[in-house]
């Protein structure tokens, strides 16, 4: 059996508080697994203790108990960093390189370097669509394509794993569905991605395996479709039914015994709607 | 907690290691002359909080160059007590600067003395005369600290001789001074030739003088100075040299 | 992506290009921090302006300008030694920065010693800078001084003119200066090392600053508790093992002001020099590594 891409074992995390007897548990006994290929969502309101964990599984911070492993290899060791990208929630690069020149320090981290780094720069900054603001200073750029930056980086040593907190905090509809794009394409490419978000919607979209975190406990945890599917309904979406149609159908729900919960016109969602009317103005 | 122990336990360990090894630093600093300042109350009052703090952080030689320019003005309206007290406070920052020593000393014992005895308000000349000599000892013991702070060169020894031969016509002191300083590295090339003339001057060791002096004149053209000869001549005569044994007249 | 693939280097434990790049990083970071030119400008206008120091004579005016000199160069150095290392990690965390950079696979030690790398070389390159513009103003002034000696001395005697010449020469540039800049750079390095050191306990930029400041003024005197400590018994048992606590835990940084004596024309011993160097570079090595030390135990 290959090893998970991530495995989480009895993790505990309690944080002291300086000249205080009482102390923060930040995590409590999770237990997590993340198989590769698979996108797993890992859900919760603030300080539920999301960024704890994956800052546990990125080494930066050490479990008070328990063990975090990527690709087998335990999260303690530098090693186990080369096979994983992160973005942390609202990066900040340093402001005075160029989107070039951070790319080509962070490949340099990673032991890159010649035309193997060139090539790769060139890719990712097509890859995140930051090619003609290669040359600008971080100084200048928006939050989107901080982001955007930030996930180039993540994925300059072409990791198997990336790991993104709150990915689309504070990124406008937009921005926030090129990032959407862009962890469904990670995906297509059997890149395993772990993310944390409080942004429910977006996580339905993308996830395939959630986790809810709340108060630093695992308190739900499975496949995305079947923790959301209500096991005795079923939703059917009709276009141009007369009414005639829909009236016959309520007769025969109403005849063998089931009941009809709701019926309702489909409503497209604000999102697109909001991302037509921005997007598709007329050419002048 | 552990790692905060490990670390003092470290820092305490190094100590104890680097230790011995300032000390070595340390020693060899007095054996060099360097570090003649000492941090104790009688400096802390002598320069006042702010030069203290300064002179304590590392920037003592700058302190001492203002309180020099602060001198140096108090010397063009000739006040001077105030240069006095100043060049105390300079010389105890900087003991290794030759050239304050020797400004010290100059001003006392050339511009202050002249300044005492042609000073109007003070119309007893004993008095005046007193004052002069006041600032003569004056000038000859910032020479004196000097050298005790700077054995090692010879220009205050220089100095110094000149003040016993110009202000105390004490000739015997000034050869000796003259003579210490021919030894050292970095001395003039007269200092030798100096011991020797001041020399020439005292009673009951003119035979001394005259071998000093005549060995200088056969080392060369070089040191047959119109002086020299002078006092060689001078001394042939009150010697009673034979003469066979003195040396040519110079070709007119 | 394209379908190319990417070569990775395979990981090292310790990789000189890692740590170059965090150096060269850490090095354009400081470049672009005002304070740096505010204080490398202020130390060339402090060296620059003592040229007009006409009214004294030239041992005078020498001697002035090398203690006005060698003096800003150690203000500036032990400063941005400070200032500059006080921020590295605070700023990195701050910005989130760090997170990114411990994230790859970059061990904590090269991180901070890519940080320190950083600061000591922007420090050589303004003690270099510094000794350029001084030595220049320095030549300029003893060249000046030495053509008006040879003019008014133009029907003296041949040995009366290489006395002066020697004189003004010897009173000019003296070889000692040398070993007494890199003991200035050694002393900004060891204060330097011990900012990052402080800085990795330290909660606020501030709080690094105001402790170095301490540090800086206990460090000085140092050597008078630790004679004390040593030589004087007559003291009492608190006293004592406060003034032990002194000499064990403060570096004794008077030891690294060997340039007010050079300055004042004092020769130092070869063997001088060299204890103080190693000194000087055995202070650094440690403090970096306790800072290592306890910076893996940090929580980011």
């Amino acid at each position: 059996m290959t090893d998970p891409a991530i495995a989480v074992r009895g993790l505990t995390k309690i944080f002291p508080i300086p000249f205080h007897r009482q102390s923060i548990v930040a995590v409590r006994d999770l237990d997590l697994r993340v198989e590769p290929g698979e996108v797993y969502g890992l859900l919760g309101p603030n300080g539920s203790g999301k960024s704890t964990t994956l800052k546990i599984i990125l080494g930066l911070v050490s479990p008070t108990r328990g063990c975090t492993e990527i690709f087998g290899r335990d999260s303690r060791l530098v090693k186990s960093r080369e096979a994983v990208g992160f973005l942390p929630e609202n990066p900040y690069f340093y402001k005075y390189l160029s989107g070039e020149e951070t790319l080509r320090f962070f490949g340099r981290l990673c032991g890159l370097g010649g035309a193997g780094l060139k090539n790769r720069m060139d890719e990712l900054l097509e890859l995140v669509g930051l090619t003609n603001a290669r040359k600008r200073r971080l100084g200048t750029y928006s939050k989107g394509m901080l982001q955007r930056i930030g996930l180039a980086q993540a994925l300059i040593h072409d990791p198997r794993l990336v790991v993104l907190d709150e990915p689309t905090a504070g990124v406008d509809p937009a921005g926030s569905r090129e990032i959407r794009d862009l962890i469904l394409d990670l995906k297509r490419r059997g890149i395993t991605v772990l993310l944390s978000s409080h942004l429910l919607a977006q996580a339905q979209e993308i996830c395939d395996h959630v986790g809810i975190l709340a108060d630093g406990v695992l308190v739900r945890e499975g496949r995305l479709q079947e923790l959301i599917a209500i096991e005795n309904q079923t939703e059917l979406v009709i276009a141009n039914a007369s009414s005639d149609l829909v009236e016959e159908i309520e007769s025969l729900i109403k005849r063998s015994n089931a009941e009809l919960v709701a019926r309702r016109r489909s409503t497209t969602t604000l999102e697109k709607l909001f991302l037509d009317a921005t997007t598709e103005r007329p050419r002048s | 907690m552990i790692r905060l122990v490990l670390v003092l336990l470290t820092l305490f360990a190094f100590g104890a290691i680097k230790l011995p090894v300032e000390q070595v630093i340390f020693a060899q600093h007095r054996q060099e002359n360097l570090r003649g300042v000492e941090f104790n109350l009688d400096l802390r009052e002598k320069l006042g909080q702010l030069g203290f703090i300064a002179a304590l952080s590392g920037f003592r030689a700058i302190v001492a160059d203002g309180l020099f320019i602060q001198a140096h003005v108090a010397w063009e309206r000739t006040e001077w007590g105030r240069v006095l007290l100043l060049f105390r406070q300079i010389t105890t920052l900087q003991p290794r600067a030759i050239l304050f020593w020797d400004m010290a000393a100059w001003h006392m014992a050339w511009n202050a003395s002249v300044a005492a005895m042609n000073d109007r308000t003070q119309p007893r000349l004993a008095l005046r005369v007193k004052a002069q000599r006041e600032y003569f000892a004056l000038g000859k013991d910032f020479l004196e600290r000097g050298i005790k702070n700077n054995p090692d060169r010879p220009h205050l020894y220089e100095t110094l001789a000149t003040v016993y031969k110009e202000k105390y016509k004490d000739h015997e002191h000034a050869s000796a001074l003259f003579a210490e300083a021919s030894a050292l590295p970095g001395a003039q090339s007269f200092d030798r030739r100096f011991s020797a003339y001041e020399l020439s001057y005292c009673e009951g060791r003119e035979r001394e003088a005259y071998d000093r002096l005549r060995q200088l004149y056969n080392e060369g053209e070089k040191e047959r100075l119109p002086t020299l000869i002078t006092r060689l001549k001078f001394l042939e005569n009150k010697l009673g040299i034979p003469q066979d044994q003195r040396i040519p007249d110079r070709a007119p | 992506m394209s379908d190319q693939t990417v070569v990775v280097a395979r990981h090292r434990t310790f990789s000189f290009s890692r740590l170059f790049a965090i150096t060269t990083n850490t090095l354009t970071e400081l470049t672009r921090l005002k304070v740096f030119y505010v204080l490398l400008v202020f130390a060339l206008v402090l060296i620059g302006s003592s040229i007009f120091m006409a009214q004294f004579s030239f041992q005078q005016e020498f001697q002035i300008l090398k203690d006005v000199s060698l003096g800003a160069m150690s203000i500036f150095t032990s400063l941005l030694a400070i200032v500059a290392a006080a921020r590295l990690i605070p700023q990195d965390v701050e910005d989130r920065t760090i997170y990114t950079i411990l994230a790859k696979p970059v061990p904590r030690l090269e991180y901070l010693l890519g940080k320190i790398a950083g600061v000591l070389l922007l420090l050589a390159i303004s003690t270099l800078v510094m000794s350029a513009v001084f030595l220049f103003v320095l030549y300029a002034r003893e060249q000046s001084v030495i053509q008006m000696t040879l003019r008014q001395m133009s029907g003296a005697p041949r040995e009366q003119v290489d006395d002066a010449l020697r004189a003004i020469r010897s009173s000019a540039l003296n070889i000692d200066l040398f070993p007494g800049i890199i003991i200035i750079y050694l002393k900004a390095s060891l204060l330097a090392a011990l900012t990052l050191f402080v800085s990795t306990f330290a909660t606020t930029n501030i709080f690094t600053i105001v402790v170095m400041a301490f540090i800086y003024f206990i460090g000085h005197l140092q050597a008078t508790a630790r004679e004390y400590w040593l030589h004087e018994h007559s003291s009492g048992w608190i006293t004592r093992v406060f003034l032990a606590i002194v000499a064990l835990l403060f570096p004794d940084l008077q030891a690294f002001n060997l340039v007010d004596d050079i300055v004042a024309g004092a020769a130092i011993s070869i063997a001088l020099f060299l204890k103080t160097a190693v000194l000087g570079i055995f202070y650094t090595a440690i403090y970096t590594l306790l800072a290592a030390f306890v910076f893996y135990g940090k929580e980011l």
